[in-house]
């Protein structure tokens, strides 16, 4: 496989993680992942091609912007619950995405937002895919220790508390709005970083980067990997862009593909590839 | 003066009034019973006292402040436990995670929230231990909540209440669906937790109430009718029309 591709999938992978604190852990499902990831790359974009800001200064400012759109988005959204709080993340999305649809002028439009460049740091090249792909992989460790950290500590048992019982968690002295606001403003933190290295890896933000098909995709892959565990929207990732970067070459309709192996996982593993895994090993143990 | 206090307290769905302008009075150290037919407005009153509904009309004291209004989670934090009628645990966790999250809730500080690991606080663990322990489940903190019987369950509803270390302890029927056996040990654990909490307790088995409680009120269709010591509420001349005697047709 290319450096390239392997990229691609630890960016998916970082955007994965933060939806699967809300979807498998708080157990809200999110259609509006892309607004962060979008804005955050639009904005760190901008800042990089007309203000030169270094590498990391605009992976804080994708952060920050993910954070803080998701902030704005979420504290309207987990006023409701149910399907009323998936329609509310996906018509915000729409929102989001024509804004940038309309605002030429700054977005790009259709074309997208191109010539966004990957500066050096320290005397490294990052133009280089080997230079860029050792630094995503490293940032990706990064986050996937520090999701880790937040499942494993307080506010992840308090997520799934609320995930495993609302009224519960409500009636033992739990804010769950402001928990699932939480939750919602760091999943928009990990959405935003992997915008901004999206950004880098391509050198252009495409409008589909803001758009719902985007917020589908994450959600799909994490799902296809299970949702129940860490390592969940990372498989999903594997698979997805594997997928998608070489099956497409040889068959356009490779999407068909996806829909069986989602079939295949709502019908018999609803704990995804992991699920899958964990079962196929203890049959073997059994076996042997 | 009362602990917890109910006053004029009403609360109405549409065109019925499930609570009538109930005065409670709930004197500290106490086991306090509330009984009453079905649907006479036992559960509905708890969920006021616990601020999951606002009431319609009516006050509520609690340690002297008014606390009408007062939502959920901040009423939690002041001190007020409660058990739910219907089994209301955390299905997926382990006994000891479910009294955790609970003993949690009411820790003083919140520290280290997002990034410290939950064994590491030393004083939550020790003190969600302790109501696992109280309720006679300790030997089985590693089990899942969905696996253990339904006279557990009933167990580790009420450590989750006493796991926030409450001032109040409010047990919504913690006997229902027990079997004699398990309802001997539920009478028994209560009866271990009297005097260590103030309780208000709602219950339908008449030799449970008339052996555990300090003071009976007596509730029918969403009023008081009639409040006193066990022995004054036997007695009690309309509550035996409105509730034992319905009992005995």
């Amino acid at each position: 496989m290319r450096h390239a591709i392997v990229t691609e999938i630890w960016i998916f992978a970082i955007f994965g993680l933060g939806l699967n604190l809300l979807l498998g852990y708080t157990g809200l499902l999110s259609f509006g992942q892309a607004t962060f990831f979008g804005s955050a790359a639009y904005v760190a974009g901008y800042l990089l091609k007309y203000y030169g800001i270094g590498i990391f200064t605009a992976l804080g400012v994708g952060i920050g912007v993910g954070a803080l759109s998701a902030l704005v988005v979420g504290y309207l959204c987990v006023q409701r619950a149910g399907l009323y709080f998936i329609m509310l993340t996906f018509a915000l999305n729409q929102l989001f995405y024509f804004i940038a649809y309309q605002w030429t002028s700054v977005t790009g439009g259709e074309d997208g937002m191109p010539g966004i460049p990957r500066p050096a740091l320290l005397g490294i090249d990052f133009r280089q895919p080997l230079a860029y792909y050792v630094l995503v992989s490293a940032l990706f460790l990064l986050s996937l220790w520090a999701m880790q950290r937040i499942v494993e500590s307080p506010l992840g048992k308090i997520l799934q508390a609320i995930r495993e019982n609302e009224v519960r968690a409500e009636a033992l002295g739990y804010n769950v709005p402001r928990f699932k606001l939480l939750a919602f403003v760091i999943g928009g933190a990990f959405s935003g970083f992997a915008g901004v290295l999206y950004a880098m890896l391509f050198g252009i933000v495409p409008l589909e980067a803001i758009g719902v098909v985007f917020s589908g995709n994450v959600v799909f892959a994490t799902l296809i990997g299970g949702s129940g565990s860490l390592y969940g929207p990372i498989i999903g990732s594997v698979v997805f862009i594997w997928l998608s970067e070489s099956v497409s070459v040889l068959w356009a309709r490779w999407p068909l593909l996806l829909g069986v192996a989602f079939v295949i996982v709502v019908l018999f593993f609803r704990g995804g590839v992991v699920e899958a895994w964990s079962r196929i090993w203890r049959f073997s143990k059994r076996a042997s | 003066m009362a602990l917890l206090e109910a006053r004029e307290l009403s609360k109405s769905f549409g065109a019925l009034t499930a609570v009538n302008a109930v005065n409670l009075r709930i004197e500290p150290g106490t086991l306090h019973s509330i009984i009453g037919p079905n649907g006479a407005g036992k559960t509905t009153l708890f969920n006021l006292l616990t601020g999951r509904f606002a009431p319609s009309a009516g006050r509520i004291l609690f340690d002297g402040r008014d606390i009408t209004g007062t939502r959920a989670h901040r009423i939690a934090h002041l001190g007020l436990a409660r058990s739910f009628q219907r089994t209301n645990v955390f299905p997926a966790f382990t006994l000891l995670d479910n009294v955790w999250v609970a003993a949690f809730a009411c820790s003083r500080s919140w520290r280290g929230l997002l990034w410290r690991r939950t064994e590491s606080y030393a004083g939550v663990s020790a003190q969600a231990r302790q109501a696992l322990n109280d309720v006679g489940l300790i030997a089985k903190q590693s089990e899942l909540a969905r696996e253990i019987s339904h006279g557990e369950q009933r167990q580790l509803e009420l450590a989750i209440a006493l796991a926030a270390a409450p001032r109040v302890l409010l047990l919504d029927e913690p006997a229902a669906g027990l079997s004699p056996e398990e309802t001997r040990r539920m009478v028994a654990l209560v009866r271990a937790l009297k005097g260590r909490y103030t309780i208000v307790l709602i219950e339908h088995k008449m030799d449970i109430i008339m052996s555990v409680s300090d003071r009976i009120s007596v509730m029918h269709f969403g009023s008081l009718i009639a409040e006193g010591t066990p022995a004054e509420i036997q007695r009690n001349p309309e509550v035996r029309r409105a509730y034992l005697g319905g009992m005995a047709a």
